[in-house]
């Protein structure tokens, strides 16, 4: 008997193969099928329910509209944007730029335009501020002194009219030529608008408002501020057809990861419809089948909206596609499943024995094909970045939904439908049969040659460039990004990096040492070749002192002293008008001053590289000012640095975890390590396409191999489960390869087409993220069929000819290795917010931030310790240990700390690891075995419980950070135990909801800023516990330890002393010594 | 002991007063002599199963250490040497060196040469990835005491974890109880081992490891070719006797644990190549071991705290696996009483999931004076199946007593 060929969209020929002896009945696999059949009304209802409650959650999702969805709130980036976001205000802008046809924007037209778009502007919902040329606040000296102004003043603002479409008219006499030259002349000779509100040409201008979102409705605002906003231009448009107008800024970067989401998901789902109708028509040829088809994708997808509308989380502009993913990845199950339906029905007229028969056949590859895809998909949660781990969730349980209900709706539908039967043999596939004399016949060629190309590709690896500009994440197609492109060209630049340089005191930026620094850094940036524009207060005081000084040029200068300087400010904000004033460029405290530059042309390579230049500059003139640059620009130049490091372990873990379903189902370990090959060689090929032919690629790359892992493996299931049969039932391997080519060949060019023909309508998506997810994904798997139609039958045929026993998974090492390539480190240092005492609250937090600060710089400290129980009655025991503690300076990380028992002597040796973290994330704790040797992390949530049964909880020895409290100051007193001193006495609230206790009440001496006694509150608000701090002594000359530390609960009369000895500091301690890896010697 | 210490302290301090610190090595900047002294009987609940066993059984052991460091602690020496006596089993009655290492660091750097243990996993009821050293059988039936493996060891920390290389030049042979011992098979296990690749105990082995804690997750691959540390058994002298056999094996380790608040997630697994099974067939196969760990902290307002462990262990080979936990259901509680005495009582249970046969095991201990430690264990065999590998030791079930002295 001849075997038959398969069908097209056939995965195998199962039943026309027992002759040979090749396939075999799974006796389990034949009673599950049977039950299933027997239960079909069951899954018709289950899939009903499924579809019901996906519908009610899809119900609840909102959208989220935010640029910073891609951050997580712990992202410490993120996070030192959030304090900068505190000490300023956190503005999005609004930005309109009128560009009249005549190349003037000084015209006495053009100027009472911008007037009447200034005020309109005005009128947007939420905006706080608006500046333009004309609202400019100009400075200049007259007989009675100081004179702030508008740079076109008598403009006429005000209401005109109740109606909510704003006047546009102008009053053709309101700005006579005079002024209009005045205005010109100006302006472009202030270093403050030049670049940034007008050009040097005088040919384009800039309106910008300052929108304070409320963020209650977060879907909303943004789209009707942009709605708004987008009608204005028009009507300016539409009455003045000279002028044209451009929009970008913060509020329209945000309404475009809005619009180009939604639009992405309008627009590709129809395409996507048309593909699968095609792809599912073609292989099945049965109107039915694209029915059932559609079914199951349309209930996945479903599914997987409904599970996060059920989570509570919004839908972003990366998530808004899972839908498409699950479908393209459950289409090609549920073709599966069918196609091998059309096979059985020759079989038989028994329409419930087809059903059963292509599930006793195919059940357990469409598990394995779906499970593993499952997995690549949740491994993407060791993402940095949120949507990431939306997507790879949401998808991959539609995929294990699309699993289900193939294995369940499919059959039940296929029994229920009128599907005609045909009983004609499809004609065999002569072409996949020809493909597989072809490799078999050319192997010793394939092989050599497919190796030449996986290293050539592979060369292209270093070429990829992460490339993050989150303006270009949008392409050309839309309007935001050509208006975006027009005034980075035209006017100014749009990165923008925010320098808060810290003065280090109260009203420090009246000190001209720190002014003439601050201006040599903006004087620097200013020369710099990439940068645009350069705002800071320095020129502003600048101009001051010339105005005070009867406008006299050569005063064009700081002035000489503190006072001058603060009075000048003063005097400044008393004169401007209302809605102006200084605290976006100077901080409340007046300690900080905002220096933020633009940058037109850049790479993010180019930002990196400048933020080092600019680091470097500082820390060699103004060391004390150095700091990170912030600003959302510059989170994203560092989130893919951060993302590729992160899926690191991600997409090792998968390859794992896929790896060792692989292995359970071939049961041939020698075949599983092969299989490591075909699963990883498509994606560095896929990189390195991408090298050569595009370069840039953007944070997207980080998740690449972990998504694609999972959907790529199941063409190698399929191809080395055949192989590993027809080898079993004792062919040779060149027979071997020819049989999968004929039994499988068609079915994985077929279900790659799907796959391919899916992504590649994905990677239309005008938004660069999601476009380069599905354009490398389209690639890999592209390239994972081409690699297991060429690649892998030479290679197995050329191994097991070999006969060998022993080879290393040398594929596993390039992949890693190449991913290794591209992450690199990144470490920023983070900026503390300070504040001056006002209220009591403030006056609070500033004494805790003055007692950490004070205790800043000892770098690692050695000491000895002994913990003395005692209970009531006086009955003591001891504990000893060495204590060995490494300070970060970062506020926003803990210190890190060992503690290694000496006594009593059954612990001898017993190590705890602690990697402090700020509340409420626990800490990280690794506890040390000396007996067996064990390191093992331990949870640390616990924070009430006692430590070694001492009155000290876990929470009152763990690192204590500012930030982990909110403080309250009550009053000063004479010191307890040192009437001589006065002491702070403050209140302190824990954060964390779980801490044990309500309050804490301390008393901080006011000289040195040591605590003297702590009262700790239980969360009834009761007096719990005391603790007292006795034998101060000062170390290196600045930082005081205490020797013994006594805390007494009051409630039971127990106490615990503490005693410290031993101190030393700077002992050369680093971070190499508080791994968890090297505990074994640190314990020692 | 003190005494000894200070002998010892005398001895060494002397060249010191003349040299820097750390500067000689005869002037180590540390020496401690510490270790521990443990008297322990055992009582079977049931008469011997097989001809020669004893009934209940006395037994001391003597474990003292001594650490010489250099410097900052940079260069070090350890001596752990361990002697048993044993009233019943003369193969019990047994002396190792556990530790006689030089370890030395340097930057990111750090290495071992001399006998050491090692111990890699994280799970609790059965250690898949470990593999470096050989199991001291006759201690106990835990699996955590070890025999000391020569070795040399280089460690290289880095940004992405700590990649060590082993060599390991001696192989140890596991110890098996002697006639008169109990827990132990049927049949005499006879000391001259059988390779089946020609070598003997001076063929090398070789591991790699890596691991890291990264966020959560605290994660480890391994890798081993050599000796197999588990040996099979033959049947010799007309079945009389029965004799270990040794073969050369590749085995490829994963381990992560994943905590989360007061949550250990924990999975093993490993695969293993050429190894010998029960039927002294090479196989490969593959094994996996996995569960969670979850702590109630502060039970019932009492500073008490509560471990609930549940875990699984599968392994491909099924009843051919030379472990008895091929199909098993582990399920357990911790109880940490938190208190001066750091009292805490181990309970947990093992069924095969096939075969029913369930073990349990109890392991409780408390300090009753400075430097002196009560424990108490247990282990009990409950529907033994005979094909099981615990059905030798199905009569054995036991209640020890140990009482050890620290200094």
């Amino acid at each position: 008997m001849r075997e038959s060929g398969d069908q097209p969209g056939a995965a195998s020929a199962a039943g026309a193969d027992n002759g040979h002896g090749i396939e075999n009945d799974s006796g389990g696999a034949a009673r599950l099928a049977a039950m299933i059949v027997r239960l079909r009304w069951l899954w018709i209802a289950v899939s009903l329910a499924i579809l019901v409650v996906s519908f009610m959650g899809a119900g609840r999702l909102s959208f989220d509209p935010s640029a910073r969805i891609f951050f997580d709130p712990l992202n410490p980036d993120r996070i030192a944007l959030d304090r900068f976001e505190t000490t300023f205000a956190k503005d999005d802008n609004l930005i309109f730029v009128l560009a009249p046809e005549d190349g003037d924007v000084f015209t006495p037209k053009m100027l009472a335009l911008q007037g009447r778009v200034t005020e309109c502007m005005w009128r947007l919902p939420f905006v706080r501020r608006v500046n333009s040329l004309t609202n400019f606040q100009n400075t200049f000296a007259d007989a009675e002194g100081l004179v702030v102004q508008d740079l076109v003043p008598d403009l006429p603002y005000g209401a005109t009219g109740e109606t909510s479409v704003c006047d546009l008219t102008i009053d053709p006499g309101a700005v006579t030529p005079a002024v209009a030259e005045q205005a010109r002349a100006t302006a472009l000779s202030r270093v403050e608008l030049v670049n940034s509100f007008v050009n040097p040409e005088g040919s384009v201008a800039q309106v910008q408002a300052l929108v304070k979102l409320p963020e209650k409705d977060k879907a909303n605002e943004v789209p009707l501020i942009a709605a708004e906003a987008v009608a204005l231009a028009s009507q300016v448009e539409e009455a003045f057809p000279d002028v044209e107008v451009k929009l970008s800024g913060g509020v329209m970067i945000n309404n475009q990861f809005a619009v180009s989401g939604k639009q992405d998901s309008a627009t590709l789902t129809p395409g996507m419809f048309v593909v699968i109708l095609l792809v599912v028509g073609v292989a099945l040829r049965s109107a039915f089948g694209v029915l059932i088809t559609l079914t199951i994708i349309a209930i996945s997808a479903m599914a997987g909206l409904g599970a996060l509308g059920w989570t509570g989380q919004p839908l972003n502009s990366v998530t808004v596609l899972a839908p498409l993913y699950i479908m393209t990845l459950a289409v090609a199950s549920a073709v599966h499943l069918l196609s091998s339906t059309r096979q059985t029905m020759l079989e038989t007229p028994d329409r419930r024995e087809w059903a059963r028969r292509a599930l006793r056949d195919h059940m357990t590859a469409i598990t394995v094909a779906c499970v593993t895809t499952a997995i690549g998909f949740f491994s993407l949660n060791f993402s940095i970045s949120p949507p990431f781990r939306q997507l790879g969730n949401i998808v991959a349980f539609g995929v294990l939904v699309s699993l289900f209900l193939t294995l369940t709706l499919a059959p039940a539908l296929v029994t229920l439908l009128p599907i005609k039967r045909r009983t004609q043999r499809a004609s065999a596939n002569i072409w996949m049969e020809r493909l597989g004399e072809f490799v078999v016949a050319r192997r010793r060629l394939l092989l050599p040659g497919s190796l030449v190309v996986v290293a050539v590709m592979a060369l292209g690896l270093p070429r990829l460039v992460l490339e993050d500009d989150f303006i270009r994440y949008f392409d050309e197609r839309y309007e935001f990004r050509t208006d975006t492109d027009f005034i980075e060209a035209n006017l100014t630049g749009v990165n923008l990096l925010e320098w808060p340089l810290d003065s280090g005191e109260s009203q420090g930026i009246n000190d001209p040492e720190y002014l003439a620094k601050v201006k040599a850094f903006v004087d620097w940036m200013r020369v710099h070749p990439t940068v645009t524009s350069v705002r800071s207060v320095t020129d502003t005081i600048e101009r001051l002192n010339m105005n005070m000084n009867e406008d006299d040029p050569s005063y064009l200068r700081l002035p000489q002293n503190r006072d001058e300087a603060s009075q000048y400010l003063f005097l400044y904000e008393l004169s401007m008008n209302y809605g102006m004033d200084l605290t976006d460029q100077i901080d409340i405290d007046r300690r900080i001053i905002r220096v933020s530059n633009t940058m037109a042309g850049v790479t993010t390579a180019d930002m990196r590289a400048f933020t080092e230049e600019a680091r470097g500059w500082l820390r060699e003139n103004a060391p004390e000012l150095d700091t990170a640059p912030t600003g959302i620009v510059h989170v994203f130049n560092l989130i893919s640095y951060r993302d590729v490091r992160a899926m690191l372990t991600g997409t090792l873990l998968a390859l794992v975890l896929i790896s060792a379903v692989l292995l359970l189902v071939l049961r041939d370990v020698k075949i599983g390590l092969i299989s490591l090959i075909p699963n990883l060689v498509p994606a560095v090929l896929a990189f390195g396409v991408w090298g050569y032919s595009v370069g840039a690629v953007t944070l997207a790359i980080a998740v690449v191999i972990a998504a694609t892992l999972g959907i790529v493996v199941d063409d190698t299931v399929h191809f080395l489960s055949k192989y590993v049969k027809a080898r079993r039932a004792g062919r040779s391997p060149e027979d071997a390869v020819r049989y999968v080519f004929r039994t499988v060949g068609s079915a994985l060019f077929i279900t790659t087409v799907a796959l391919v023909a899916g992504f590649a309508v994905l990677a239309q998506s005008g938004f660069a993220v999601n476009g380069d997810l599905a354009k490398l994904t389209t690639i890999t798997i592209a390239i994972a069929l081409a690699a297991d139609f060429l690649l892998l039958p030479p290679l197995l045929i050329w191994l097991d000819n070999l006969v060998e026993k022993r080879r290393g998974p040398s594929a596993m090492k390039t992949a890693t290795a190449a991913v290794a390539l591209i992450a690199a480190a990144a470490a920023f240092s983070g900026y503390a917010p300070q504040a001056r005492a006002e209220t009591p609250e403030e006056k609070g937090l500033a004494i805790a931030i003055e007692a950490d600060k004070r205790d800043l710089g000892w770098v690692d400290q050695r000491a000895n310790g002994v913990m003395v129980l005692r209970d009531a009655s006086g009955n003591e025991s001891r504990r000893e240990f060495d204590s060995l503690t490494l300070e970060d300076p970062d506020p926003a990380l803990g210190d890190k700390g060992i503690i290694v028992f000496t006594t009593p002597r059954d612990i001898r040796g017993t190590g705890l690891l602690t990697h402090a973290k700020v509340e409420p994330a626990d800490d990280d704790q690794w506890l040390y075995l000396p007996a067996i040797k064990r390191v093992k992390r331990i949870s640390s949530s616990n924070r009430t419980g006692k430590f070694v049964s001492s009155e000290f909880s876990y929470e009152d020895l763990g690192s204590q950070e500012v930030e982990d409290y909110s403080y309250k100051w009550l009053r000063d007193e004479p010191c307890p135990g040192d009437a001589g001193r006065t002491c702070f006495v403050s209140e302190s609230y824990p954060k964390n909801p779980r801490s044990g206790y309500s309050k804490r009440v301390s008393w901080t001496d006011q000289e040195e800023y040591r605590l003297m006694k702590v009262e700790f509150y239980n969360r009834r608000g009761d007096l719990e516990k005391v603790l007292t701090f006795e034998g101060y002594e000062e170390y290196l000359g600045q930082y005081w330890r205490a020797e013994k530390l006594t805390m007494v609960n009051v409630q039971t009369g127990k106490e615990t002393d503490l005693l410290w000895s031993d101190y030393s500091f700077k002992t050369g301690l680093g971070e190499g010594d508080f791994d968890a890896q090297v505990l074994p010697r640190m314990a020692r | 002991m003190r005494a000894a210490f200070a002998a010892l302290s005398l001895l060494f301090a002397a060249p010191a007063a003349a040299a820097d610190e750390g500067g000689s090595l005869f002037s180590p900047s540390y020496v401690e002599f510490y270790g521990n002294a443990e008297f322990e009987g055992t009582a079977f609940a049931q008469e011997p199963r097989f001809p020669g066993q004893h009934h209940n059984n006395g037994s001391f052991a003597l474990r003292p250490s001594l650490l010489l460091e250099w410097g900052d602690g940079d260069l070090a020496f350890t001596l752990t040497p361990f002697l048993r006596v044993d009233s019943s089993d003369d193969r019990r009655t047994h002396f190792d060196l556990r530790e006689a290492k030089l370890d030395w660091r340097s930057g990111g750097w750090d290495g071992t040469v001399g006998i050491d243990f090692v111990f890699w996993g994280k799970t609790e009821a059965v250690h898949l990835v470990d593999i470096i050293n050989t199991d001291d059988a006759i201690e106990d039936l835990d699996g955590e005491d070890k025999l000391g493996q020569p070795l040399i060891r280089v460690t290289r920390l880095t940004d992405i974890g700590a990649f060590s290389a082993f060599y390991l030049p001696y192989f140890r042979e596991q110890t098996f109880a002697g006639e008169g011992g109990r827990l132990r098979a049927p049949l005499k296990v006879i000391e001259d081992a059988r390779y089946q690749v020609d070598g003997d105990e001076a063929a090398p082995s070789f591991a790699l490891r890596w691991a890291n804690a990264v966020g959560d997750f605290d994660l480890g691959l391994s890798a081993f070719y050599g000796v197999s540390r588990d040996p099979a058994l033959e049947p010799v002298d007309f079945g009389r006797r029965l004799r270990p056999v040794y073969d050369d094996i590749v085995q490829l380790g994963f381990d992560g644990q994943y905590t989360r608040d007061a949550t250990l997630w924990k999975l093993e697994a490993i695969s293993r190549f050429n190894q010998l099974d029960r039927n002294l067939d090479n196989t490969d196969y593959v094994a996996v071991t996995g569960g969670f760990e979850h702590t109630l902290f502060g039970i019932y307002e009492t500073p008490m705290d509560l471990g609930l462990i549940v875990e699984g262990a599968w392994d491909s080979r099924g009843d051919d696996a030379l472990s008895p936990f091929n199909r098993e259901a582990v399920a357990g509680a911790r109880l940490s009483f938190n208190d001066e005495e750091d009292t805490a009582i181990l309970f947990f249970g093992a069924a095969d999931v096939v075969t029913g046969s369930t073990s349990l095991r109890l392991e409780a201990e408390r300090r009753i004076a400075e430097g002196w430690k009560l424990e108490a264990e247990g282990s009990a065999f409950l529907n033994t199946d005979d094909d099981d590998l615990e059905a030798s030791v199905q009569d054995d079930s036991f209640l020890r007593l140990k009482l050890s002295y620290f200094w």
